[in-house]
């Protein structure tokens, strides 16, 4: 009984082990090598996704610290990426506590809305209060590959939740 | 109309101040924190900067614990790679293959790494050998926005901002953040990089621009000026910062220059202990 019970606490922390991994680790997800236009900002996802279906996953505690230690991996002034997932989680709990229940189609309308807040307030920060320059294309190929893959990333999570936590959603 | 508005105003500060049990601080809180946070970093105040450098030190050395697993498996990302390209693939599949019946992965690895320091060894000048650091590339995490790598010397061995970063005398960036233990280097393709340079019979001055991709562009050149494929650039050294002389690429007729150091594969520098004569950040 024990062992289940840590196997499932394990199976619920994964999205957060996930975040924090690539926010910490050297695995990235701009595979230039590839396709040189191709980045995505995959953090976001996870963050907008199991801040609307599982809340309680995902604390906003950790999501700061998560974005902390990517600007200091990424070498971006501190607290910048803290901020944008936060506002990733605002818009998240607005959305689910305004909707009784969600749909891929408008899940993925939400985090265009999110999406373009966040990365309005994150580059709108390093444009205005930092020295660091920033390809304006590459901000638009970033946010549309995010955007284009989020519902591929939706199923994936979602697949992972019915698996492994639980089909009910918040 | 005034029930909506109430909805809204209901679910917008729900969302803004709810606290729960596993959401113990309001986003709100944290948004306040992050943003004092923010503009103590940028503004630059001594205890922040300090305790930016104890961090970085610490959270690079995870960072490279953390990776560790990419590192033991560099094959993997070769190998989604070589989807897109089965006659590479094959080819790299029997080099593999080659390698694994004499060595195991151990101690390929460790010859690897003593066979890189040696070729750095060989390359750099002996003579003047007390002024350069051997650095081995801790993070080079690639990033749509920043091309720049971590390496694990700091102001510990005399690094200062702006020294500049050679691989077999190639140069390869700048040092643009110091940490008492580790650095970060701004990479020739970098948005932010911009490095005089010269190159061809007439010396022609220009500036070697990175643009965020794999190759950077000559610009401020002559007019009308017409490129040829081949032709060595080099530092001008007209910043004070860069040796004069330095190789960095061959240009391209488009007018890129194809580094002679691929950015993407970093594993030991050398910094120059050249002090800059300005100060450019």
């Amino acid at each position: 009984m024990a062992k289940v019970n840590i196997i499932n606490k394990l199976f619920a922390a994964g999205p957060l082990i996930l975040l924090y991994y690539l926010s910490i680790s050297e695995i990235d997800t701009n595979l230039e090598k590839l396709i040189e236009v191709f980045s995505i900002n995959l953090q976001i996802i996870i963050i907008y996704f199991w801040i609307i279906k599982r809340p309680n996953l995902m604390g906003t505690g950790h999501i700061f610290l998560a974005g902390l230690i990517n600007d200091v991996v990424m070498g971006f002034p501190l607290g910048i990426s803290s901020l944008s997932y936060l506002v990733v989680c605002f818009v998240g709990n607005y959305v689910r506590n305004k909707s009784v229940n969600t749909t891929i189609a408008s899940d993925w309308f939400t985090f265009l809305i999110a999406l373009l807040f966040a990365n309005l307030l994150f580059f709108t920060l390093l444009n205005n209060f930092s020295e660091v320059a920033i390809s304006y294309a590459k901000i638009g190929y970033n946010t549309f590959f995010t955007l284009f893959l989020f519902p591929v990333f939706w199923l994936m999570f979602n697949l992972y939740q019915i698996s492994f936590i639980g089909a009910q959603d918040a | 109309m005034s029930v909506s508005r109430d909805d809204f105003s209901i679910a917008f500060r729900s969302a803004l101040l709810q606290r729960g049990a596993t959401q113990k601080f309001s986003i709100f809180s944290l948004i306040i924190v992050a943003l004092v946070v923010f503009f103590l970093d940028v503004y630059g105040f001594t205890v922040v900067k300090t305790a930016r450098s104890f961090i970085n030190d610490v959270v690079y050395r995870v960072t490279y614990l953390a990776s560790t697993p990419t590192r033991l498996f560099p094959g993997i990302n070769q190998g989604i790679a070589s989807h897109f390209n089965l006659k590479k693939e094959n080819e790299e599949l029997r080099q593999v293959i080659e390698r694994y019946k004499s060595l195991d992965l151990n101690l390929e690895y460790i010859s690897n790494e003593n066979k890189n320091l040696k070729k750095v060894l060989d390359t750099e000048d002996v003579k003047s050998v007390s002024n350069i650091v051997l650095a081995k590339v801790l993070v080079d995490r690639n990033s749509p926005f920043l091309k720049s790598i971590i390496i694990n010397k700091g102001s510990k061995e005399g690094i200062i901002k702006g020294m500049p970063v050679t691989q077999n005398k190639y140069l390869v960036g700048r040092i643009v953040e110091t940490n008492y233990l580790s650095s970060r280097v701004l990479l020739l393709n970098d948005l932010n990089s911009r490095i005089p340079v010269t190159f061809d019979e007439k010396s022609t001055q220009a500036i070697l621009t990175g643009g965020g991709t794999r190759k950077p562009t000559l610009s401020y050149l002559p007019e009308d000026y017409e490129f040829e494929d081949g032709i060595t650039v080099f530092a001008s050294g007209k910043d004070g910062i860069f040796s004069a002389g330095t190789p960095i690429g061959k240009t391209k007729y488009t007018g890129e220059v194809e580094l002679f150091v691929d950015p993407n594969q970093l594993s030991f520098v050398t910094v120059n202990l050249i002090k800059p004569s300005k100060e450019i950040f």
